[in-house]
């Protein structure tokens, strides 16, 4: 999608010239490559491709994926951290006990919760992180942290980045796509995949699978009845007439030559977008794999977790699809803002009931989408991060549910020489901070990790704003040897 | 107080800036006027700039035809073309002034100071939500806009600019402009969780007012320095000499401030007597308080008693009678009842009364709920006017629940509770019986309590006489009224009147005052607002300073810019070598957090001051020229660039200085020499010396913003609507406004015609941007952007092709030339200023009989020329 390419004049003038504009399009189509700033990665990459999971609102490691066997004894005895804590809404309870049973899974032995079972079948592709760290207990600032590494707005996100260094390896789709919540965003809203100061091609483009115009945009409204498939067919021709003209006579802007091609480029995403959005090629193995009901399903007005299995996994479907097809970097979204009903992962008020239906349909998406990169041969290339704002408390608040803990959480990754079955940093027994305090893993960790693995040296995709050159890991990070094979 | 006086270290400072090999950076040298090269061109601008080129072998441009000149005039001024006949006048005006009388015309005109305040709220980070989590928009940050605009059509001279910007509300308290441009400080995002909902104390909430007072430090240094003073938040700037002490001192300047609605009045009479009035107040208050501890100490057993029993009578006859909704089984299910109140009114206050039953005096009282006001039954539409739904609130016992509100109107006023109440006993409850109580329920509009009111609900148990909708509204001291409750009161009277009769005559007299003093303060005219960088006085959490009389909160440096590492106390300061003297400010012991200010101000616009009239006749010419004759223009540090023409640049900032700081001088001589006036086309052997144009052989052709591609399209397609100033439009609907309010563009109407304003007025939300303007560059407001984005995407060319608004504008603009004779020459005369050419005529013709005039409208709008100035 970028148009940082060569000019069109300089091709025809390399091929000989004489081609006409349309017809040099689509042979321009297939070859050209819109160019990372890196041009070449910095080491030879493990991988290719990134899917972030991001569970916004804050969810549970504790009941989920770190068990802490100290909390089964002790539930309901006074808490006691051994130190002041400052807990967000001052839930410091007793100690609760996870909410769901513990099973251990797969080769390596590890237990997770029942609501996250199904990922039992590809646990030994995942490696854990159970002694992620934040810098605060605040639903926005951690949002932006994980998200961008900057606790503030202001910064790219990831996949900004990852597009800014890499390049596209299809400018017929965007190269940073964001499946939202289809209830809402998460805290920050599209701030969290903004492309900031780096180039707006590197921007995340939100994406809403299954929705009369999955890309803003990218149809004209209904309502446009003097519009019609002749009218853009020769709308496209005659722009790149006229515009040509224009080019020509102000020769070297390549700006004007972009443009054209921006034109077309445009006109082909109409075509790939939606083939690459539809669900119904799938076949019913796959769609059941993944979760799926029926298109066209009603659900009950309460949170339940067919329908949560039915979303996530449409979108860790869709997901799929569009890596396929050259999309590098797509981020899915679990869980709105903060309202009531809760529809995120903040249970201040009850684990059990938004994390049961949320965890149990994320965990079969996930699941699903793991197994399915596998079969195709494309887990190896592609990084899977689950990821969130920051972990809940071992103490209760209220009666049933959690408070914020900032101090330790968990992340897990897969694929993309990530290596399986392990656990790289452990909690303390209770899950309330590192077991080593001194030696956290941080999020610039993960993603300087992430970056060495698509082949980028973290250290060095920078980009100089307000006189520093800023970069993802801000003057942090540390490549973690132990989670790659 | 330390304040730098030794010369030596001055000295010591500025030697900090030299280099190795170049001498003192360009940016930290005595700003002088130099000396004229050589030449015999006219206006300064051509002697320095055509001198540079003759030493490089540079041939300059030839000078562009006037129908350029007019369009690329009409866009750096105003922001959009000028009227086709205006064109053609000036096409064919030969005489000499024609060029000057234009800019002048362009300059008069109130479309220049929409133009160039949409250029310094890029810079200033402008935004009019909050950003962050609970995004909300703020309903006076518009004022500030306004401002601006009437600042650049005045011309204000440039150091009241900054002046009132950073200090305004202190040096014209009694001016509109004082009081509002201090949105400057305040322009920025806000976390609103950090500050409303978390305490000062707790390390979120440090971590928030830190980060609040670095971007308004941020803002004033990028902007009127050029200096990236924010680098040394954590550690010394690594290479301009600013230690983290003059960081943090710069942060104590704003140390009392927070962003808040700021109330004032504009007429000086009324502001001085709400302030007196407001004093008076607080003095009776006093008293009052006093005279009735007195009271309180005269009391005997007696009195204690006979109050007592009082009490219980009167909540006896009073809150035993309620509304009750049906039990639920759970605790989160939502009920809601609500009043009519017969027509839509001004809604001051809601009062909200718990039952009294089983000993609990608040029986029945949501633990979590919400207060909304609206004109429809169904609350399709609402205004939330009280959001208790993220926390318990505290139990209101036998008093009133007072929800305060600020303008909402509306016709229906509903309670909805979200977390239900039940029987507790230690705080536990002791059953699953989930229900909703209320005894009363009190609506107060313009004072006035309203009456006959009617009430409905999701559901009620209705078991009369207790429980019942209509025993909402049946008055505090309605029902079951027993007699014994006035002969209590009489004896109470008496015998307190014997023990405290004197202090009992005073207090009524005081009070009495009081309700006078009241009455004045209701009946001045309403206090104007805006948002501002203000000492807040507020309550709850977000107290800000108001309570402590504005004493700034104590500064220090941070470790690593970590609120839990703090060093050494700091004074209010700022960078030490840019103005010759202090570097920490001379204030008395008992300064105010004003003074800190003032005292910046000053600086900044003390005519030695290095930076401040570099850093602005460089943005100017940066907009003129779509390149400063600094590149980086919010940096002049060691990190950003070099000036291409060091002199060229002093002999502009000391002529703009010396001059008065006028814009528009400013703007005249750029705008009429003739480096500004050469063409856009490019020059192959120039190009080999110097291709990116650095020493302007040529003009350079620009992109449009979004603001202009947006304002030439409403322009052009005949629905502009000029309506200067006031609230922004809104192209979105808000939905779920009471968290994270859901900004929903594309369920705006394209036809509403008061979105149809300059985009200057558009509504800025943060979290949330408009897709159509952000494909387009638009400047992202939590970014200070000192030089917009030049992308090319694809994502922008659908933006052009099918956003709803441009769709509409095409089939305006059909309608517009349609039944023309000529309607592709109509269609390019007023879209881009000129004849169409003979293949436009054929092109667009054919495509326009094949497919319809608003078809064709569509492509124009898409075609390069109109999104391009050369």
């Amino acid at each position: 999608m970028s148009i940082e390419m060569e000019s069109r004049r300089d091709f025809l003038c390399r091929s000989g010239g004489g081609l006409g504009g349309i017809a040099l399009a689509s042979m321009l189509g297939e070859n050209l490559r819109a160019e990372g700033i890196l041009g070449e990665p910095h080491h030879r990459p493990k991988a290719k491709r990134v899917i972030q999971l991001f569970m916004g609102g804050a969810a549970s490691h504790l009941d989920l994926f770190d068990f802490k066997p100290e909390l089964v004894k002790r539930h309901g005895e006074k808490s006691d951290f051994g130190e002041h804590v400052e807990a967000f809404q001052n839930g410091l309870g007793p100690w609760k006990k996870p909410v769901w049973e513990f099973s251990r899974h797969g080769g390596c032995g590890k237990l997770l919760g029942e609501t996250v079972a199904p990922l039992g079948e590809v646990v030994d592709e995942m490696a854990f992180v159970h002694n992620m760290v934040g810098t605060t207990g605040v639903h926005s600032q951690a949002t932006y942290l994980q998200a961008t590494g900057f606790d503030r707005p202001g910064f790219p996100g990831m996949g900004s980045w990852v597009s800014y260094g890499l390049g596209s390896m299809n400018e017929n789709l965007p190269t940073f796509v964001v499946l939202p919540d289809r209830r809402g965003f998460a805290s920050n809203g599209p701030k969290n995949w903004s492309s900031s100061f780096l180039p707006a091609v590197n921007q995340g483009t939100i994406i809403r699978p299954g929705t009369p115009e999955p890309v803003t945009h990218l149809f004209p409204p209904k309502s446009a009845k003097f519009l019609n498939s002749g009218t853009e067919r020769d709308a496209v021709d005659l722009l790149t007439k006229l515009n040509g003209k224009y080019a020509s006579q102000r020769g070297g802007d390549s700006r004007l030559e972009a443009r054209i091609q921006s034109y077309e480029l445009a006109a082909r995403m109409q075509m790939a977008a939606p083939e690459a959005l539809d669900l119904s090629k799938e076949p019913g193995y796959i769609r059941e794999m993944y979760g799926l009901s029926p298109d066209g399903t009603s659900w009950p007005k309460e949170i339940n977790w067919k329908e949560e299995a039915d979303y996530f996994g449409r979108k860790c479907l869709s997901a799929r699809r569009l890596l396929e097809r050259g999309v590098k970097f797509v981020q899915i979204w679990s869980g709105n803002d903060n309202g009531f009903p809760r529809r995120n992962w903040d249970s201040h008020e009850d684990i059990e009931r938004e994390h049961g239906p949320l965890s149990r349909g994320m965990a079969i998406g996930a699941a699903a989408l793991i197994k399915d990169l596998k079969q195709r041969g494309m887990l190896e290339d592609t990084i899977i991060l689950w990821t969130t704002e920051f972990g809940r408390m071992p103490s209760t608040q209220g009666t049933k549910g959690r408070d914020h803990n900032p101090f330790v959480f968990t992340n897990w990754l897969a694929g993309g020489g990530i290596k399986g079955g392990v656990t790289s940093g452990e909690s303390d027994e209770f899950g309330y901070k590192p077991a080593d305090r001194r030696n956290p893993t941080e999020v610039y960790d993960i993603h300087a990790t992430i970056l060495h693995l698509l082949g980028i040296d973290h250290k060095k995709l920078t980009f100089r704003k307000d006189s520093i050159d800023r970069r993802l890991t801000d003057v942090h990070g540390k490549v973690l040897a132990n989670l790659i094979g | 107080m330390s304040v730098v006086k030794n010369a030596g270290f001055i000295w010591l400072l500025t030697w900090l800036w030299v280099g190795a090999d170049e001498g003192v950076w360009w940016s930290m040298r005595d700003l002088k006027r130099p000396s004229l090269p050589a030449g015999t061109e006219e206006n300064v601008i051509d002697r320095f700039v055509r001198a540079e080129q003759r030493e490089l072998g540079l041939e300059p441009g030839k000078e562009a035809d006037r129908r350029t000149l007019a369009r690329r005039l009409a866009y750096n001024l105003w922001g959009m073309p000028l009227e086709q006949e205006r064109v053609e006048v000036f096409v064919r005006d030969e005489r000499p002034e024609a060029y000057r009388d234009l800019v002048d015309e362009l300059l008069d005109s109130p479309r220049y100071g929409e133009r160039w305040a949409r250029h310094w709220m890029d810079v200033v980070h402008f935004g009019e939500s909050h950003g962050y989590d609970k995004d909300k928009p703020r309903e006076n940050a518009w004022p500030y806009r306004d401002y601006l605009i009437r600042s650049f059509n005045e011309d204000k001279p440039y150091a009241r600019f900054v002046r009132e910007q950073v200090a305004g509300d202190v040096l014209w308290p009694g001016s509109e402009d004082g009081m509002v441009a201090p949105g400057f400080l305040s322009s920025g995002p806000w976390d609103f969780i950090g500050h409303a909902e978390v305490p000062e104390e707790k390390i979120d909430g440090k971590v928030a007012r830190h980060l609040d007072r670095d971007d308004m430090v941020t803002v004033t240094m990028n902007t009127f320095c050029s200096l990236t003073v924010q680098c040394a938040q954590c550690h010394d700037h690594k290479v301009d000499p600013v230690t983290m002490k003059d960081y943090y001192s710069l942060q104590a300047v704003f140390a009392a401030l927070d962003r808040a609605d700021r109330e004032y009045d504009l007429d000086p009479k009324v502001a001085e007597t709400r302030k007196s009035l407001k004093d008076e107040r607080r003095e009776l208050k006093g008293r009052i308080d006093e005279v009735s501890k007195a009271i309180e100490k005269a009391k005997t057993d007696e009195i204690r008693e006979l109050e007592n029993e009082l009490a219980d009578v009167v909540n006896g006859r009073s809150n035993r009678f309620g509304y009750h909704s049906e039990v639920a089984a759970s605790q989160d299910v939502v009920k809601w009842v609500q009043v009519d109140l017969g027509e839509s009114v001004l809604v001051d206050e809601v009062r909200l009364f718990g039952a009294s039953e089983y000993g609990f005096e608040d029986f029945g009282f949501p633990h979590r709920f919400r207060v909304e006001v609206s004109d429809q039954g169904d609350f399709s539409a609402k205004v939330v006017i009280g959001d208790f739904t993220e926390a318990d609130v505290k139990r209101p016992g036998a008093g009133a629940f007072v929800v305060k509100s600020e303008e909402a109107k509306g016709r229906y006023v509903r309670v909805v509770a979200t977390k239900l109440w039940s029987r507790r006993h230690a705080g536990q409850p002791m059953s699953e019986d989930w229900i909703f109580a209320l005894s009363e329920m009190e609506v107060i509009s313009k004072g006035q309590k309203r009456a006959g009111m009617k009430v409905s609900s999701l559901d009620s148990i209705q078991a009369m006489p207790r429980w019942g909708r209509a025993n909402l509204v049946d008055g505090v001291s309605g029902k079951g009224a027993t007699k014994s409750a006035g002969d209590l009161e009489l004896r109470l009277e008496k015998i307190l009147g014997k023990v405290a009769g004197d202090s009992l005559v005073r207090r009524t007299a005081l009070e009495e005052d009081l309700g006078k003093v009241d009455r004045l303060i209701s009946e001045l005219p309403r206090p104007r607002k805006s948002f501002a960088g203000t000492v807040h006085h507020g309550s709850g959490n977000f107290k800000g300073r108001g309570g402590v009389g504005g004493k700034p909160r104590e500064i220090r440096v941070l470790d690593r810019g970590s609120v839990t590492q703090p060093g050494e106390l700091v004074v209010p300061g700022t960078v030490p070598g840019i103005v010759p003297g202090t570097a920490r400010f001379e204030l008395d012991e008992d300064h105010s957090e004003g003074d800190r200010r003032v005292a910046l101000a000053e600086w900044i616009v003390h005519p030695e001051n290095k930076l401040t009239w570099r850093s602005i006749v460089n943005r100017v010419w940066q907009t003129h020229f779509g390149q400063g004759l600094v590149a980086t223009p919010s940096d002049f540090g060691r990190i950003g660039e070099k000036p291409s023409h060091p002199d060229l640049l002093d002999w502009l900032a000391v002529e703009f200085r010396d001059g008065g700081g006028s814009m528009k001088g400013l703007h005249r001589l750029i705008l009429t020499s003739e480096t500004y006036r050469q063409s856009s086309v490019g020059d192959e052997k120039n190009e080999q010396t110097d291709a990116f144009n650095r020493f302007f052989w040529r003009q350079n052709r620009r992109r449009l913003e979004a603001e202009a591609v947006r304002d030439t399209v409403l322009l052009v397609s005949g629905m502009m609507n000029f309506k200067m100033g006031g609230p922004s439009f809104r192209d979105f609907v808000i939905e779920r406004p009471e968290h994270s309010p859901h900004y929903q563009y594309h369920k705006a109407d394209p036809d509403d015609v008061s979105t149809h304003r300059r985009s200057v007025y558009r509504f800025l939300v943060r979290s949330q941007p408009q897709p159509f303007m952000e494909a387009l560059d638009c400047a992202d407001p939590s970014l200070l952007v000192e030089k917009r984005g030049d992308t090319t995407t694809s994502l922008q060319a659908l933006a052009m092709l099918n956003n709803a608004f441009m769709i509409r504008m095409a089939e305006n603009f059909a309608k517009r030339v349609e039944g023309e004779e000529d309607v592709v020459g109509k269609v390019i005369a007023l879209a881009l200023g000129r004849a169409a050419t003979d293949e436009e005529e054929k092109l667009l013709g054919k495509y326009l009989a094949d497919h319809g005039i608003a078809a064709m409208c569509r492509v124009v709008f898409n075609l390069s020329e109109f999104s391009y100035v050369d």
